[in-house]
């Protein structure tokens, strides 16, 4: 076969290139390469593998042998073995000889194993034109990178929706600001107005001081008295009146940014909140939100405020005196460059600060909600060190942060004096001498000018204080926002669902350690009873999370009815699945709003009527309370039983067109998993169904009974031709047989 | 239902494979092929190892790999050696941090390694005694022995992101 560019999933290094055309025989051409990144011995390095239609060729530079070549014929199977931050290719020859040719880190283990099943394949006959148009989709797949981040983008030419929303943090809150404009501008013409009142007292007191205190002129005090109480009066009331709306702006802004946070968070994929502790998630939506808020008001009020005053005191300054304004600039500088250093040094210390206190309140969201576990393993003390840990460490970096924070203000202060104490020293000595035509007025005025002046001094050295703390938070904040939501391509595409699935070649890992799911292959019937078995970690839970597409990132398709699932809106999608759990979650509600939650506008008798086919409207009905009846928290009030008999007629209310049963009756006692399973018969009929289940007399209506046995179907077919196969679903019923037996004769004997 | 746990007096280990060893009992038996692995492999790397078969069912476990005899122990930390890559760095040379995405360049003890890491708050785990644990995008694991005992310019572009 003839391909017209050698695929390479980077650029192949001259010396392995060479090496290669050393080896390539006349009429043979490289097909595609791997590089890789680790030698045999496991040291960084270039490494790579190349294929060919009859052969393959490693290169390794740890080897004497610089390039190996083994000929596809001579192959009885190759595998990718997954170890602990590496990997290798491991052939079996027909000799009966082994060999690991090739070793890697996760990095290319995606393409190794590409590589063993195209050789694997070629080895025992496979068309390798059809081979290779595997391996080309592969490489797109994974080639599809953001040149800039390299992140995976969804289809090829599709923008990095990373790299998108990456863009200045002043400009991504603005859409806050936004809508609180007209208040902001009228606040900000308020603080312009208070801030020209507030240059009026220090030129009235210049004026006491020169003229009125010395001509004695009484009448001239009292109007300047009058004059200074207007001015007074003036800033505080329209002070007053700004602060109001500042804060009312404020808080809507604050409220929608939260909003925007939480919504975002419900929409973000399982694979987030595998890697991201609820409690930093609480932390960002509670805490973070708020400091942006602080920020985002102090860039649009104070910022010009404080600029505009300072400009204005500057002009008032020059025209007092210009020699002594310049004096008075001395220290401007140095303060201007300890802030740059300030703010180096600050930043690690809040991202610390944060990361410490994320710590701390994920202790919180972990151990107030699981009180009950708690108490009832006497784990008070336990606790209690472990959140006194946790704060200690946070007040170690917050003290380090103290440190800096609190020790630059103290020294901007003191240049701060010192120019004052240079004004006083020079401007002094013009007043004793007379040069320079100072009065005493003028330089009172002057001096208190000059303090005012370090007012937008020392806030500006400030503003990047404040600025690396609010980095800090929209860093995190952030995190949420321009994270991937969870992929929905296919929006409004809502075909009927009549319940065919089907998994084509599905492979999975959570985090490419290790693989949970591999070579899935099942077809699912309209209407049929599916029960799925296999030991715990088997992956049985995995196979339902990846039809429900909580988790999108698998090798290989998953259909419905012919499509693929990810061509289906997906909040259509999920709600045509009904879906009960083995803990089933409730929520701090009335019990006929948690029946009613996927719901929301059914009728009462709908919702009774759900709860009668779910066998629980007569214990709700036994209730003081009725449907009524108010749950605590995740469903505290109600026994297992009961909470998973809601969690059916949740389901039934759904009316979905494909049922899944995640062990749902794994945590009850006999007569209550006899209701239930009545329960589940009514919802099932007609309906396509995965059962779940550890006990295998929960699955007596299913019609197919599929084994996972480590992440791949190792049974498949109905529950008579499996007992009758004698494999590891007749061992599982013996071994359930003998556990019935045994219970049952120990409760006779008890009995007895 | 009780481990079965094994030291020097009770068993010995000869390499098999790359991964593999043998295990002979005191008692005569001997069980072929299996696969030690840490139970431990952040807390405890010397002590719990586990000894798998090609069905990942257990046969022993080794309490502590100081007790075994020399020949054993070194047949056994080869193979842990071989199985487990967490290349340890020793120095950060270069560190940037763009469009969201933190990229190290780091000295190990397996060579230079260009790694980048998704979310510094997560993947970037600091443990009390001093190590810090990595994980880069890929979900290859880094080990820093000891932060504090790094040299001045590679702690300067730690203390950015721990």
């Amino acid at each position: 076969m003839k391909v017209e560019s050698v695929l390479t999933n980077k650029e192949v290094p001259q010396v392995i290139t060479d090496a290669f055309n050393e080896c390539i025989q006349p009429g043979e051409q490289l097909l595609f390469v791997v590089v890789g990144d680790l030698s045999l011995e496991a040291r960084y390095g270039e490494s790579a593998l190349g294929v060919t239609g009859d052969r393959f060729m490693v290169y390794d530079p740890s080897r004497e042998e610089r390039v190996k070549t083994y000929a596809h014929s001579d192959v009885a199977d190759a595998k990718v073995k997954r170890m602990y931050g590496n990997a290798r290719l491991r052939v079996n020859f027909k000799d009966g000889s082994k060999e690991d040719v090739f070793r890697f880190t996760y990095a290319v283990a995606t393409l190794a194993d590409m590589a063993a099943s195209f050789i694997e394949n070629i080895s025992s006959g496979k068309d390798p034109e059809s081979e290779y148009e595997v391996v080309a989709a592969t490489y797109e797949k994974l080639m599809n990178v953001c040149p800039r981040c390299g992140r995976t983008l969804l289809h090829p030419g599709a923008e990095c929706i990373n790299c998108q929303s990456k863009g200045k943090i002043a400009k991504k809150l603005l859409k806050y600001i936004k809508p609180e404009v007209k208040t902001l501008v009228i606040c900000l013409f308020l603080s312009l107005l208070t801030t020209a009142v507030a240059l009026a007292p220090p030129y009235m007191t210049g004026k006491l001081v020169d003229q009125v205190l010395p001509e004695k002129n009484r009448a001239a005090l009292l109007w300047i008295v009058l004059g200074l109480l207007g001015t007074y009066i003036f800033q505080h009331f329209i002070g007053a009146l700004r602060g109001f709306l500042l804060r009312r702006s404020g808080d809507r802004i604050v409220l929608s940014l939260r909003n925007d946070v939480y919504k975002k968070a419900q929409h973000l994929p399982l694979r987030f909140y595998d890697k991201t502790s609820t409690g930093s998630v609480i932390n960002r939506i509670s805490g973070d939100t708020n400091t942006l808020q602080a920020f985002m008001l102090r860039i649009s009020q104070e910022v010009v405020v404080q600029f505009f005053l300072g400009i204005g005191i500057i002009i008032i300054m020059l025209v007092l005196n210009w020699k002594l304004t310049l004096l008075s600039l001395i220290p401007v500088p140095l303060v201007v460059v300890g802030a740059k250093i300030f703010g180096r040094k600050i930043l690690p210390f809040y991202r610390r600060t944060w990361r410490r206190w994320a710590g701390v309140v994920s202790v919180l969201t972990d151990t107030i909600p699981n009180i009950r576990v708690t108490k009832s393993f006497a784990g008070e003390e336990r606790t209690v060190n472990k959140f006194n840990s946790y704060n200690q460490e946070w007040l170690k970096t917050d003290i380090g942060a103290a440190k800096i924070s609190t020790v630059f203000p103290h020294i901007v202060s003191f240049f701060v004096t010192c120019g004052t104490l240079l004004i006083w020293a020079v401007g002094g000595n013009w007043v004793i001498s007379g040069a320079g035509g100072l009065s005493p007025g003028l330089l009172v005025a002057f001096l208190s000018y000059a303090s005012m002046f370090y007012g937008p001094v020392n806030f500006f050295a400030y503003l990047n204080d404040s600025y690396q703390q609010a980095l800090s938070s929209a860093e995190k904040v952030f995190d949420i926002l321009d994270a991937e939501d969870e992929t929905d391509e296919a929006k409004g595409n809502c075909p009927p669902i009549r319940g065919k699935i089907e998994f084509r070649n599905l492979n999975f890992s959570f985090d490419r350690t290790k693989k949970v799911l591999s070579d899935v292959n099942i077809t699912i019937e309209p209407g049929e009873i599916v029960g799925i078995v296999g030991t715990t970690g088997s992956g049985k839970s995995t196979l339902v999370n990846l039809l429900m597409r909580f988790y999108d990132n698998y090798e290989g398709e998953i259909l419905v009815d012919g499509v693929n699932t990810k061509e289906i809106d997906l909040q259509y999608f999920r709600s045509q699945i009904g879906y009960v759990q083995q803990d089933p979650m409730m929520f701090s509600d009335t019990v006929y709003n948690n029946i009613a939650y996927g719901k929301p506008d059914a009728h009462v008798e709908e919702v009774i009527h759900a709860a009668e086919v779910a066998n629980a409207h007569e214990f709700i009905a036994r209730q003081p309370d009725g449907y009524d009846t108010m749950l605590g928290e995740r469903g505290v009030g109600l026994s297992g039983g009961e909470r998973q008999r809601i969690s059916i007629a949740r389901a039934v209310l759904k009316n979905p067109a494909l049922l899944i049963f995640d062990e749902a009756t794994a945590a009850v006692d006999s007569e209550t998993e006899n209701l239930i399973q009545e329960a589940i018969e009514r919802l099932i009929s007609g309906r396509t169904t995965l059962m779940i289940a550890h006990r295998l007399s929960t699955l007596r209506k299913a019609n197919r009974i599929i084994v996972v046995d480590q992440g791949k179907i190792i049974e498949n077919d109905t529950p008579e031709a499996l007992m009758a196969l004698k494999g590891k679903y007749y061992k599982l019923v013996q071994i359930q047989t003998m556990a019935d037996q045994l219970a049952k004769s120990k409760q006779e004997e008890n009995f007895e | 239902m009780s481990r079965f746990y094994v030291d020097g007096n009770s068993a010995r280990f000869t390499r098999k494979d790359v991964c593999l060893v043998d295990m002979e009992l005191f008692g005569g038996e001997k069980v072929e092929d299996l696969e030690p692995r840490r139970l431990f492999p952040v807390s405890g790397r010397m002590k719990y190892i586990t000894l798998l078969d090609s069905e990942g069912k257990e046969h022993a476990i080794i309490r502590d790999v100081e007790t075994l005899s020399p020949e054993s122990k070194e047949v056994i930390l080869e193979c842990l050696e071989e199985y487990y890559l967490i290349p340890k760095i020793t120095a950060l040379l270069e560190r940037t941090d763009k469009y969201g995405v933190l990229k190290w360049t780091v000295q190990t003890d397996r060579g230079v390694q260009q790694l980048r890491i998704r979310n510094r708050n997560s993947d970037i785990k600091q443990l009390y005694d001093g190590r810090i644990l990595v994980r880069d995008s890929n979900d290859n694991r880094y080990e820093i022995p000891d932060f504090r005992k790094m040299d001045r310019d590679s702690l300067k572009l730690l203390y950015c992101d721990i």
